[in-house]
């Protein structure tokens, strides 16, 4: 029996077998490729951004009276010390759309320049649209000194007073 | 001359129908839309031999560009100019096409590659916003790109990538200045040459039935005519008329440039480049979640596939097209709002 007179089977023969091959090749070529290239651009801007926590020391608690807002320009950030002697690190950034936030002493709250959100000294909503509160840097008190992590903002949906860093009492 | 005979003439067709030649059927937008992103190519390669993408450097580098660089300033404010007028001749265009119903049959997926031109057009536009560095710049990028954050669940990690980092900063510039300059013009290169192929497979231009019948002229409205001379002698016309009306206002308009960004001081008022301002609009009256998860998709849904729908009659469903022109007229008057009527902390007012 020769090979010419063998039925042809459109649907199984060696032509399609190897066209099939061909297509899964260039299929699992592709999805490297796009594997390849994400892996590319994610750990290419990995190093931009290193989410590693930075502390800086800003100051003895002392300089720090009640009630006060203190703006430190290194991280884009206030220190509020409440009138109950609470410490709270809050970021410049409205949490609307991310404009810088300044602090009205007379009015005692912090305005959004761009969309008119108002925010009080603990960081809560006061007037929308922003719709959640302040964003807060990790912030410690060691030996009298009030130390913030500056790469560090927390998100919030609410102001708790656990959210507060007390200095110890002296003696 | 060989450019002509050896390239241009392989993108146009040999002959073309006596009723596609009237200026009315297209008011030549599509052509002038590509000779629009032709001088953008040519002016934005020149204007990169200049510009340095860094924070420390940027706004620099294009005072440079505009003081001491011979004809910087002239080019860079062609280049300024065209990029918003290309987005107004573009949406033009697809009005036009979408009013003589031509997005038919095998020209939906045109009508598609059409929408995706005009999406490539204002990335490019957004991402050349971001490149001089100065204030203006930074927080309308700033602000503009926030919007993401609303999309529940990766949002913030979408923000993160598209910014290279939490806040708008040296990899931000790096991201747009690359999209800028490379990948959006290599996308839009391949989509425009598919474009302009799919107008030739379709076989020319899209003529409607009343067109061929109420054409005053004494050559029949099916009549071929050689489109040497009769296409080509118009279309170079219209590209003078196009050119013309760019470069003079390019020569007595500077393209602005403000303070050098401050990462610490926003502007009393911040806005979106003007062709986001409806959506910024938008973002004050309707919860940002509904906006993002609901309206933007629904809308992409219908603009892509609205051609498939029945049609009543030649003009198409009248459905269809009541709610594409509420749509843009609904956006023309949130821009309006935005543009105009919106002062420092966004408040309501006259403030043109």
């Amino acid at each position: 029996m020769s090979i010419e007179k063998q039925p042809l089977n459109p649907t199984s023969n060696r032509r399609t077998f190897l066209s099939r091959l061909w297509l899964g090749l260039g299929l699992v070529a592709l999805v490297q490729f796009v594997g390849g290239t994400l892996a590319f651009l994610v750990s290419g801007s990995g190093k931009k951004s290193t989410h590693e926590p930075l502390f800086i020391e800003v100051g003895p608690v002392d300089n720090f009276a009640l009630g006060s807002v203190t703006l430190i320009r290194q991280g884009e950030l206030y220190l509020n010390r409440l009138e109950d002697g609470g410490f709270l690190a809050l970021s410049r950034k409205c949490t609307h759309l991310g404009c810088a936030i300044a602090w009205d002493e007379e009015q005692k709250l912090f305005a959004c320049p761009c969309h008119a959100s108002t925010f009080d000294n603990s960081g809560r909503v006061l007037k929308t649209p922003a719709s959640r509160p302040l964003d807060q840097h990790p912030l410690t008190i060691e030996n009298g000194q009030v130390n913030i992590d500056i790469e560090t903002r927390n998100r919030r949906q609410s102001f708790k007073p656990e959210q507060l860093t007390y200095a110890l009492k002296k003696g | 001359m060989f450019f002509e005979r050896d390239l241009f003439l392989h993108t146009r067709p040999r002959t073309v129908p006596a009723a596609a030649l009237r200026f009315r059927l297209t008011w030549g937008l599509g052509g002038a839309a590509a000779l629009m992103i032709v001088i953008q190519l040519i002016t934005g390669v020149l204007l990169n031999f200049s510009y340095e993408p860094s924070p420390l450097t940027a706004y620099g580098s294009v005072q440079h560009i505009h003081y001491d660089v011979l004809f910087g300033r002239l080019f860079r404010n062609l280049h300024h100019w065209t990029g918003h007028a290309l987005i107004v001749i573009a949406f033009l265009h697809m009005l036009r096409v979408f009013l003589s119903s031509a997005y038919r049959g095998s020209r939906h997926l045109n009508w598609i590659i059409g929408l995706g031109l005009f999406f490539l057009i204002l990335l490019a536009n957004f991402s050349g916003y971001l490149l001089p560095w100065d204030q203006r710049a930074y927080w309308a990028v700033t602000i503009a790109t926030s919007i993401l954050e609303y999309v529940p669940g990766f949002g913030t990690a979408m923000l993160e990538i598209i910014r290279g980092g939490s806040d708008v900063g040296a990899g931000t510039l790096h991201i747009f200045h690359t999209l800028h300059s490379g990948v959006l013009p290599l996308l839009m290169l391949f989509l425009m040459t598919w474009h302009f192929w799919k107008i030739r497979r379709a076989g020319g231009l899209f003529l409607p039935e009343t067109e061929k019948s109420t054409l005053k002229s004494t050559t029949p409205p099916t009549e071929r005519l050689a489109a040497r001379p009769h296409l080509f002698i118009r279309e170079k016309a219209a590209a003078a008329i196009v050119m013309a009306a760019l470069l003079y206002p390019s020569i007595f308009f500077n393209a602005p440039l403000g303070a050098l960004a401050n990462p610490g001081l926003t502007p009393k008022t911040v806005k979106a480049p003007w062709y986001f301002i409806g959506l910024q609009e938008l973002l004050i009256h309707v919860n940002p979640v509904v906006v993002v998860l609901v309206l933007l998709p629904l809308m992409l849904l219908f603009l892509l596939f609205f051609p498939l729908l029945k049609e009543d009659n030649l003009n198409g469903n009248r459905l269809v097209r009541l709610f594409f022109i509420g749509l843009v007229a609904g956006y023309a008057i949130l821009t309006i709002i935005g543009l105009i009527f919106r002062g420092p902390g966004m408040q309501l007012g006259w403030f043109f």
